[in-house]
């Protein structure tokens, strides 16, 4: 759906993004994340046709994007991080004026901005000039503005940062319905529990360079620790070295009725451990696969600097 | 089209929303209102302190040098109004990033420029043909003497109406050149009244936009063909200027 490739762009001698490359698949959800400054909100606005760029290709639909921007840009939808308004306007005026520059027809843009407004939560405030509107008010606008053409591809810069936990739950669900009505959505977040819930690829950004790009699943499997946590029913006993004897076990660490259990190969491990810990005396109460974060795996390796790809 | 659309309905409702035609008005029409009037009681607010041979002066006054007087403060405090209400007219619009979202939706520079070139011509050229109206109604009533009739006041207002189109032209361009609002004004400013020099060049007078509001004050003389190279190059100097002002809009980074 998007193909990006050795994207270059500086602000004068500042070159904030070194030749990145990435694809996002139609209908997923792509979690763009780094640290402030790292270039996300840059590779956005030029994604949305709204800066220049120096060297690079962007397809998107298999159509050079800066040979077909003005066409390519009916289906895409943007939400930058602080919308801006001509804030005498009201909302319904503003979704109006944005509507008839994409080309929406009178009659079906006046019931689709309703709708839109209904579902962001501004109905009640639609008739309020938007001066009047707090940041959570103006990110959901933006949104409304950003999906009143029902695009194919969206942007979303930050969509949850300047909302309050009911508006952020609320704008995940938002994601987690266009995500199943097959809309592609590019998601710049630093919220990484938001990326985590929602997204089926994420791509890690740091000082203009791609370190990571991969499916969730896939960098759970890659990043998942061989650790173990088991709870027993009863307090430890000949649990400890009955497991201890184990070829693949490479540590134990026992306290009260919870053993913490380290492998050598997670593999054998996973499909081992359970015949094993069915046939002890005492009964395991819970038993979870120590996992890591997508935080964890952030901090891992923005840390390291590492270049995965 | 439909940018234009979009752009003409957004720039009278933030005109008037945000108190521009009020301004606008003030700066146009008040003049055409209070000149008149100050005119006609100044001798009698300085009968007690003036010396009887210099109250003359103001109690001589015909409609000719009244109209005279209403130009010189258009041209003078009415384009200080005019620049400072519009200065901003592009340029605030790109550095508070109010176009991020117009533009990724599609806009069309070509009708957002058009839009508001044409909207703020429209505005100015019926404040300035009000004002003249106004003054002119006012000049007739309090005054006697003088040339001045409706056809002089009529060709006055429209070599004006076209000067004015002219320094909007400037205006658009130099603000879609700087982010700050101020410099365009200055700028603008500068120009115009640094221009007004020429005027007193006869050679090269009449090839330069100013030379029309000379014109305007030669009250009983109308067209000749010391004019047409004046709207010739008017005409073109508002073309080259608008059409700068798109090539600029579709080259500049709005985010």
């Amino acid at each position: 759906m998007i193909k990006v490739a050795d994207l270059k762009k500086s602000y004068q001698r500042l070159e904030v993004l070194k030749g990145i490359s990435f694809d996002v698949k139609k209908g997923s959800v792509f979690g763009f994340i780094g640290k402030n400054g790292a270039g996300k909100t840059t590779t956005m606005n030029i994604l949305t046709g709204l800066l220049r760029f120096e060297s690079g290709q962007i397809l998107i639909n298999g159509m050079d994007f800066l040979k077909n921007k003005i066409e390519l840009l009916k289906s895409i939808g943007y939400l930058p991080e602080n919308p801006v308004f001509y804030e005498y306007m009201n909302a319904y005026e503003y979704l109006n004026f944005i509507g008839e520059i994409t080309g929406l027809k009178t009659k079906k843009l006046n019931f689709d901005i309703l709708h839109l407004l209904k579902v962001v939560n501004l109905k009640i405030q639609a008739k309020r000039r938007i001066s009047g509107y707090s940041r959570g008010m103006k990110q959901r606008l933006a949104l409304a503005a950003a999906i009143i053409h029902e695009p194919d591809i969206l942007f979303l810069d930050e969509p949850a940062s300047a909302l309050d936990p009911e508006g952020r739950l609320e704008m995940l669900a938002l994601l987690e319905e266009l995500k199943r009505r097959g809309k592609t959505i590019f998601l710049s977040t630093h919220i990484l529990n938001d990326a985590e819930r929602v997204c089926d690829e994420v791509c890690i950004i740091e000082e203009g360079r791609i370190l990571l790009d991969e499916k969730l699943s896939d960098l759970y499997d890659k990043y998942i620790q061989p650790v173990f946590d088991i709870e027993f029913e009863k307090e430890l006993t000949v649990e400890t070295e009955i497991l201890n004897k184990l070829s693949w076990v490479e540590s134990i660490k026992a306290c009260g009725k919870i053993i913490n259990l380290s492998v050598n190969n997670i593999k054998i491990g996973r499909a081992e451990i359970l015949k094993v810990l069915s046939g002890l005396d005492n009964y395991v109460t819970s038993f979870q696969i120590r996992k890591s974060s997508l935080e964890d795996i952030f901090i891992n390796i923005t840390n390291q600097g590492r270049k995965v790809k | 089209m439909r940018s234009f659309r979009a752009y003409f309905k957004k720039e009278f409702k933030e005109a008037a929303r945000n108190y521009k035609y009020l301004i606008l008005a003030v700066g146009f029409i008040f003049w055409a209102l209070l000149d008149p009037l100050m005119l006609k009681l100044l001798p009698l607010i300085l009968k007690a302190s003036l010396p009887v041979e210099l109250l003359s002066q103001f109690t001589n006054i015909n409609r000719d040098y009244a109209f005279l007087n209403l130009l010189k403060d258009l041209f003078q405090v009415g384009t200080l109004f005019f620049v400072f209400s519009l200065m901003g007219i592009i340029s605030s619009e790109v550095s508070k990033k109010k176009l991020v979202l117009p533009y990724s939706r599609g806009l069309k520079p070509e009708g957002m420029v058009l839009a508001k070139y044409i909207h703020y011509a429209i505005t100015v050229s019926i404040f300035i043909f009000a004002a003249f109206l106004t003054n002119y109604f006012y000049v007739k009533s309090l005054f006697n003497s003088g040339v001045l009739s409706i056809q002089i006041v009529l060709w006055s207002c429209f070599l004006y109406i076209l000067y004015f189109a002219v320094i909007l032209a400037l205006l658009l361009y130099m603000s879609s050149l700087f982010k700050k609002s101020i410099i365009p004004g200055l700028l603008v400013l500068a120009i115009v009244y640094g221009f007004n020099f020429f005027n007193q060049l006869s050679l090269i007078r009449n090839y330069l936009p100013n030379y029309l509001i000379l014109r305007a004050a030669d009250l009983g003389v109308f067209f000749d063909t010391s004019l047409i190279p004046t709207f010739f190059i008017s005409v073109f100097l508002i073309a080259i200027f608008i059409f700068l002002t798109i090539i600029r809009m579709k080259k500049i980074d709005v985010a």
